[in-house]
C-alpha cells in the first residue's frame, strides 16, 4: 500500500459513458486502473499487504523469527509481532445486481457501473497481489468465487460480473448473513449497492461483519436522475423491484422526494460511520478513478488509525 | 316535453366527468420505470393549466352519451291535451243543506251554520245554481234552482241568507238520510236541462250521531253527485238528555205509580250530577223534591221517578245541572186504563174449572193499560144490551136459542166478532143460525190418541203473532175430541187451522161487518190442552184485537208525528203546548203539525185527548260524525283543497305514465346513446393509433 498521498490529475480521468462503450468489463478495469497507475506519482509496486494487527507477549513455543528486536532492544521484553493474515489481503466483492440497479438515465445502468467498480477493484487488488472474491447477490446471494489470486480466477470474476442480473428485489440481510458464514478469514469487504431497501436490519448485519474482523467498504452507487429526481412530466412512475406503479408530478413530488433521499443516504452514512465502514457515495456519472482513488485514500487512513490504535492499546510496544 | 322521474336528470351532471378527465393531464399512457418508489408519494390528478380542451370531440361525444343515458333514464314524454273534468269554470249546481233540527238548538250551533251557510251562498258564481234547503225531519226549501236564476245575480245570496235568517232551528229530529237523498235527487232531475259543471251538495250540520243514516248504504247515488262536508261542532260543554221508558208496564205497580227515564250524560260533559224532577206548570220549579243522580260521561241511568200523588196540570219531568236546555224537558201523560168488554154466552159458571169460562176470564187479568170485563150471559136469557152494545167480543160456548141467534148475526153483520166454541155437535143448528145457513152437519171426533193442529195460516191475524217459527210449533197441544164441520159447507170460509187428520180446527167467515170465528174444538179439558199451552193467552188477545179491541196506542209521540184523532165525528180544535191552537176538520184522521214538543190537546165536544209529544231521543245522540263515518256510509264525499290537490297531482301522474308507457320515448334515447357510444369508440380507437407511443423515462 503506498504511503504518499497522491492526487489524481482531473484531465487524465476517464468519464464513464466513454468507459461503458468499451464492451469488455475486464478492458474497462485495467483501462481505469493503468489510467490510475500513470497519474499516481509514487509507484504502488512496493507495497505489500502483510497487515500488522498487534503485539503479543512471547511464551515459550513460539516461532523466534516473529520476535520484535526492536521492542525488546527498547524496553527489554520479548514481543511477539502479530499479522492479520500470513498471507496477502484478502478482498471480497459484493455487488448488488438487484433490478434497481438496472435503471440509469446517463446512458449506462448502475448495474454496469458497479460491475466496472468491482472489476476495477477486482483488478487493482489482484494486480498488488491480493487475492480477490466476488458475491453477486440480488434478493439472495447469487454468485459467490471466494478470494484467491490466480489469472484464471479474476478472469472467472470478471465473467460472473458481466452476467446479466435476473433478480428483482433487494435484500441486503441476507447476502451479508451468508458472506458472514463463507468467509471465515478476515479480510476486506467491499459492499456495492444502491442500498435502495430498508436500513433497519443492516447496521445489525454489518455489524456482524465487523465483529468477525473485516474491514467493511460500502459504496453507495445512486444515478444522478434519483439524485434529483431528474423528470419534468407527470407520469406514471413503476417500481423497478415490484413493478408497482404511482402517478407521480415530478414538480409536486421533488422536494419531498430529495429530502427523503438525503435522509435515506445520511442513514446509511451514519450507520457505516457508527461500525467504523468506509462509505462512498458515487453517481454513475463520476469516473471509476475517483471511486478508486477514494477507496485508496481510504485504506491508507484506516491503515494509519489502526496502527495509532494499536500503540494507544499497547503503548510498551512502540 | 316532460319527464316521469325528471330526478333522473340530474345524472346528467355526470358530464363533469369527462370534461374533468379531459382537464387532467394524467397521461396514464406513459409509464416511467423507476428504481424505487420509496420515496415517492401519489400525486393528486392535476388540472392541466392550459385553457383548452384536447379531443373536443371525444369530449362532445361522451358528455352526449351520458346526457342521452340521463334522459333517458328521466323517462321523457311528450304532454298531450287533456281534457278536464268538472271545469272548474263551468256552472256548478249546489244544494246547501242547512240542519236546523233540536240538536241545533244549542248554543252558537244556529248562528254558526248560518254564516256557514251565507258564506257558501256568496262564494257561488254567477253561472252556478243554487238551492237552499232546511231540514230536520222534514225538508224545507227556502229557494230553489229556479228561483235562484230568476233573481238578480247580485240579490241572490243576500236573498236566500235572508230567508234562513227568517227561520230558526225546530224541535224535530234529523232526518239526515233523507236531506241526503232528496237533495241528490234534486241535482239528478232529468226533467231539467242538465247544467255542464259540478253537482255538489253542501252539508251545513252538527253531523250528531242520531242523524238517521240507516238508510244511506243502500242509496245509489247519482254520478257526479259531490257531498261537500261543512261541519258546525259545538263547544265541549256539559250535556246531559232524558228519554222516556215505553216498557213500564211491568214496573207500573198499582198504588206505586213509576215512570221509568233514562238520564244519558254526554261523553264531552264535565259535570256528573243531575236533578230530575216532575215540574210544576209555568216556567219553573220543580213539583216536590227532585232526585239527585249520578251519571259519569259517556254513560246513561235508567231512573224510575214516581208519578206525584197530585198530577193535575203537571205532566213535565225536566233536567237541571247541564249547560244544553233543549233536551231536559220529558212531557209524560200517565196511561189511561183502556176497558173492553167481552161477552160470554154460555152455562157454565165463572168456578167450573172443567169449562171454558173459567179459563176466559183468568187468561184476561187487568193490566194499567186494558181491563177486560167478561161479561156472562146465560143462553137461555136475554142478551144483556148494554155489554151487547159495548162489546165487540163475543164468545159462544153452548147452543143458542134461535131469537139469541138473530140477535147475534145482526151483532156479526154490524160488525162484532162473534166466536162459537163447538162443545158439541149440538152447536150445529147455533152455528148454521149465525151463519145464515139452514143446517150445518158437525160430527163428534175422537181420534184414537189425540189430534194437533197440522196446518195453520200464519197470515192470518189470528195466528200471525206466532208465525215465528220460533212460536210456530204448535205440535205439543193435544186435542182428545174435536168436532167435523165441512169447511166447503159454508160459504167463504177460511180455514184458519186444521187438524192433523185434515179436519178444520179454526175457520174463520166474513159475515156483513163482522165475522164469525168457529173453534172446532173447546180449550176446555175435556176436549185439548190448549188451556195449558202458551199459546192460549196469546190467541186470546189475537181475538181481542182481531175484534178491533185491543188496539192500544203508542206510549209516546215525537216531535213530528200524527197523533191520532178518534172518538168524535165532528171538527176538533188542537190546542198546542204553546197556547195556540189549531182546527182540524170533521173526518180527519190524524193531526200531524207537531213541531214543538209539549202537551196536545185535542177537544172534540165533551171529549178531550191528551197527547205527549217529545223530542226524539236520537236527537240527544250528539256525538259527531266524522268524515269516514260519510264514507263508510257510501256517500261521495268531494275531497278538501289539498287532498283534491293530491289527487289531482296522481292524476297528473298517472296520465303521465300512461303516455310514456304509449311513446317509451326512452327507446330512442337509448338507441342514440348506443350510436353515440359506437361513434365514440371509434373515434377514440383511430385517436389511440395515432398517437405516438407514450412518453417517459425508461431504463
Amino acid at each position: 500500500m503506498p504511503a504518499a498521498a497522491p492526487s489524481l490529475p482531473a484531465a487524465r480521468l476517464i468519464a464513464p459513458e466513454v468507459l461503458m462503450a468499451i464492451r469488455n468489463l475486464e478492458l474497462r478495469a485495467r483501462a481505469v486502473v493503468e489510467g490510475f497507475w500513470s497519474g499516481i506519482h509514487r509507484s504502488p509496486y512496493h507495497g505489500f499487504s502483510v497487515e500488522f494487527t498487534e503485539y503479543r507477549q512471547y511464551t515459550p513455543g513460539d516461532d523466534p523469527r516473529y520476535v520484535d528486536w526492536r521492542v525488546y532492544a527498547r524496553s527489554d521484553r520479548y514481543c511477539i509481532k502479530k499479522f492479520e493474515d500470513e498471507t496477502n489481503l484478502r478482498c471480497h466483492v459484493i455487488a448488488d445486481q438487484s433490478k434497481s440497479m438496472n435503471y440509469g438515465s446517463a446512458g449506462h445502468t448502475k448495474a454496469e457501473y458497479a460491475a466496472t467498480l468491482a472489476a476495477t477493484l477486482a483488478y487493482f487488488l489482484h494486480r498488488q497481489g491480493d487475492a480477490v472474491g466476488l458475491m453477486t447477490f440480488e434478493e439472495q446471494v447469487r454468485d459467490f468465487l471466494p478470494a484467491r489470486h490466480r489469472a484464471s480466477h479474476l478472469r472467472q470474476l470478471m465473467h460472473t460480473l458481466e452476467r446479466p442480473s435476473a433478480g428483482k428485489g433487494t435484500d441486503l440481510i441476507a447476502p451479508l448473513d451468508r458472506i458472514t458464514t463463507l468467509v471465515r478469514k478476515r479480510g476486506l469487504l467491499v459492499l456495492i449497492s444502491d442500498f435502495l431497501a430498508p436500513l433497519d436490519r443492516l447496521e445489525r448485519s454489518l455489524l456482524g461483519l465487523t465483529a468477525c474482523g473485516h474491514e467493511v467498504t460500502v459504496f453507495q452507487i445512486q444515478d444522478p436522475a434519483e439524485i434529483n429526481l431528474g423528470f419534468d412530466q407527470p407520469a406514471m412512475f413503476q417500481d423497478a423491484e415490484s413493478d408497482r406503479t404511482l402517478y407521480i408530478d415530478p414538480r409536486a413530488a421533488r422536494d419531498e422526494y430529495m429530502r427523503q433521499f438525503e435522509e435515506h443516504a445520511a442513514s446509511l452514512r451514519t450507520v457505516c460511520q457508527k461500525l467504523g465502514a468506509s462509505h462512498h457515495r458515487l453517481s454513475t456519472d463520476q469516473p471509476l478513478e475517483l471511486a478508486l482513488f477514494d477507496f485508496l485514500q481510504s485504506r491508507m487512513r484506516r491503515g494509519r488509525q489502526t496502527r495509532t490504535m494499536a500503540r494507544a492499546a499497547n503503548p510498551a510496544a512502540s | 316535453m316532460s319527464f316521469l322521474a325528471p330526478l333522473f336528470l340530474f345524472g346528467a351532471l355526470a358530464i363533469a366527468g369527462p370534461i374533468i378527465f379531459h382537464l387532467v393531464r394524467r397521461t396514464t399512457r406513459e409509464r416511467t420505470v423507476f428504481s424505487s418508489l420509496m420515496f415517492l408519494r401519489p400525486s393528486p390528478p392535476r388540472l392541466n393549466k392550459r385553457s383548452r380542451f384536447e379531443n373536443i370531440l371525444l369530449l362532445l361525444l361522451r358528455c352526449l352519451a351520458l346526457a342521452l343515458v340521463a334522459f333517458a333514464f328521466a323517462r321523457p314524454f311528450v304532454q298531450e291535451a287533456v281534457i278536464a273534468e268538472g271545469d272548474p269554470g263551468l256552472a256548478n249546481r249546489i244544494v246547501v243543506l242547512v240542519d236546523v233540527s233540536a240538536s241545533m238548538r244549542r248554543d252558537g250551533l244556529w248562528a254558526a251554520a248560518r254564516e256557514r251557510a251565507t258564506a257558501t251562498l256568496r262564494e257561488a258564481r254567477a253561472g252556478d245554481r243554487v238551492a237552499l234547503v232546511a231540514f230536520g225531519r222534514q225538508m224545507n226549501v227556502l229557494m230553489d234552482f229556479d228561483e235562484w236564476v230568476a233573481l238578480p245575480v247580485g240579490d241572490r245570496a243576500g236573498q236566500a241568507a235572508g230567508r234562513l235568517s227568517a227561520i230558526e232551528p225546530g224541535w224535530e229530529s234529523t232526518q239526515l238520510a233523507t236531506a241526503l237523498m232528496r237533495a241528490a235527487e234534486m241535482l239528478d232531475d232529468t226533467g231539467e236541462e242538465q247544467v255542464p259543471g259540478r253537482r255538489r251538495i253542501v252539508l251545513i250540520s252538527d253531523q250528531q250521531e242520531g242523524a238517521r243514516m240507516e238508510a244511506l248504504p243502500s242509496f245509489e247515488w247519482p254520478r257526479g253527485v259531490e257531498l261537500v262536508l261543512d261541519p258546525v261542532r259545538s263547544r265541549g260543554v256539559t250535556n246531559a238528555s232524558l228519554q222516556l221508558l215505553t216498557d213500564a208496564a211491568d214496573v207500573e205497580r198499582p198504588g206505586e205509580p213509576v215512570v221509568r227515564i233514562r238520564v244519558t250524560n254526554d261523553v264531552t260533559s264535565t259535570q256528573e250530577l243531575f236533578r230530575v224532577g216532575w215540574m210544576r206548570p209555568g216556567p219553573t220549579g220543580f213539583a216536590g223534591q227532585p232526585l239527585e243522580i249520578y251519571v259519569p260521561p259517556g254513560q246513561s241511568r235508567v231512573v224510575p221517578v214516581p208519578v206525584p200523588a197530585e198530577t193535575d196540570g203537571i205532566s213535565r219531568i225536566s233536567l237541571t245541572g247541564d249547560d244544553e236546555d233543549f233536551d231536559n224537558h220529558l212531557f209524560v201523560i200517565p196511561p189511561e186504563t183502556k176497558r173492553l168488554s167481552v161477552l160470554y154466552l154460555g152455562a157454565d159458571t165463572a168456578q167450573d174449572s172443567t169449562k171454558p169460562r173459567f179459563f176466559l176470564q183468568r187468561a184476561l187479568p187487568d193490566t194499567p193499560r186494558l181491563a177486560v170485563d167478561v161479561v156472562a150471559s146465560p143462553p137461555a136469557q136475554p142478551l144483556p144490551p148494554e155489554a151487547a152494545r159495548a162489546a165487540s167480543l163475543l164468545f159462544v160456548t153452548d147452543p143458542l136459542p134461535a131469537t139469541r141467534v138473530a140477535e147475534l148475526r145482526a151483532l156479526a153483520v154490524a160488525g162484532s166478532t162473534i166466536v162459537v166454541v163447538a162443545g158439541s155437535p149440538e152447536s150445529a143448528p147455533t152455528l148454521a143460525g149465525l151463519l145464515g145457513l139452514d143446517s150445518l152437519a158437525m160430527d163428534e171426533v175422537r181420534p184414537a190418541r189425540y189430534a194437533m193442529l197440522a196446518e195453520i195460516d200464519f197470515r192470518h191475524p189470528l195466528f200471525s203473532p206466532f208465525a215465528d217459527p220460533r212460536y210456530s210449533d204448535f205440535t205439543k197441544i193435544h186435542f182428545w175430541r174435536h168436532r167435523r164441520v165441512d169447511a166447503g159447507a159454508i160459504p167463504d170460509a177460511r180455514v184458519v187451522a186444521g187438524f192433523d187428520s185434515g179436519d178444520p180446527a179454526v175457520l174463520d167467515v166474513p159475515v156483513g161487518r163482522g165475522r164469525i170465528v168457529l173453534f172446532t174444538s173447546s180449550w176446555a179439558p175435556v176436549d185439548s190442552q190448549l188451556v195449558v199451552s202458551s199459546k192460549f193467552v196469546p190467541l186470546l188477545y189475537s181475538l181481542l184485537e182481531l175484534s178491533g179491541g185491543a188496539g192500544l196506542p203508542p206510549l209516546q209521540h215525537f216531535v213530528g208525528d200524527p197523533l191520532p184523532v178518534t172518538g168524535s165525528e165532528g171538527d176538533y180544535v188542537v190546542r198546542r203546548p204553546d197556547g195556540t191552537t189549531d182546527g182540524i176538520a170533521a173526518g180527519t184522521v190524524n193531526y200531524a203539525n207537531t213541531l214543538q214538543p209539549g202537551v196536545y190537546q185535542i177537544q172534540s165536544g165533551a171529549s178531550t185527548l191528551r197527547y205527549a209529544v217529545n223530542l226524539d231521543p236520537a236527537e240527544t245522540r250528539l256525538t259527531p260524525l266524522m268524515s269516514d263515518d260519510f264514507e263508510r256510509l257510501g256517500a261521495p264525499l268531494m275531497q278538501t283543497a289539498i287532498e283534491a290537490a293530491r289527487v289531482e297531482e296522481r292524476q297528473v301522474v298517472l296520465r303521465g305514465m300512461e303516455t310514456e308507457a304509449r311513446q317509451k320515448l326512452w327507446r330512442w334515447f337509448i338507441i342514440a346513446t348506443l350510436l353515440v357510444l359506437l361513434v365514440e369508440s371509434a373515434l377514440a380507437g383511430w385517436t389511440a393509433r395515432r398517437t405516438t407511443s407514450p412518453e417517459g423515462i425508461t431504463p
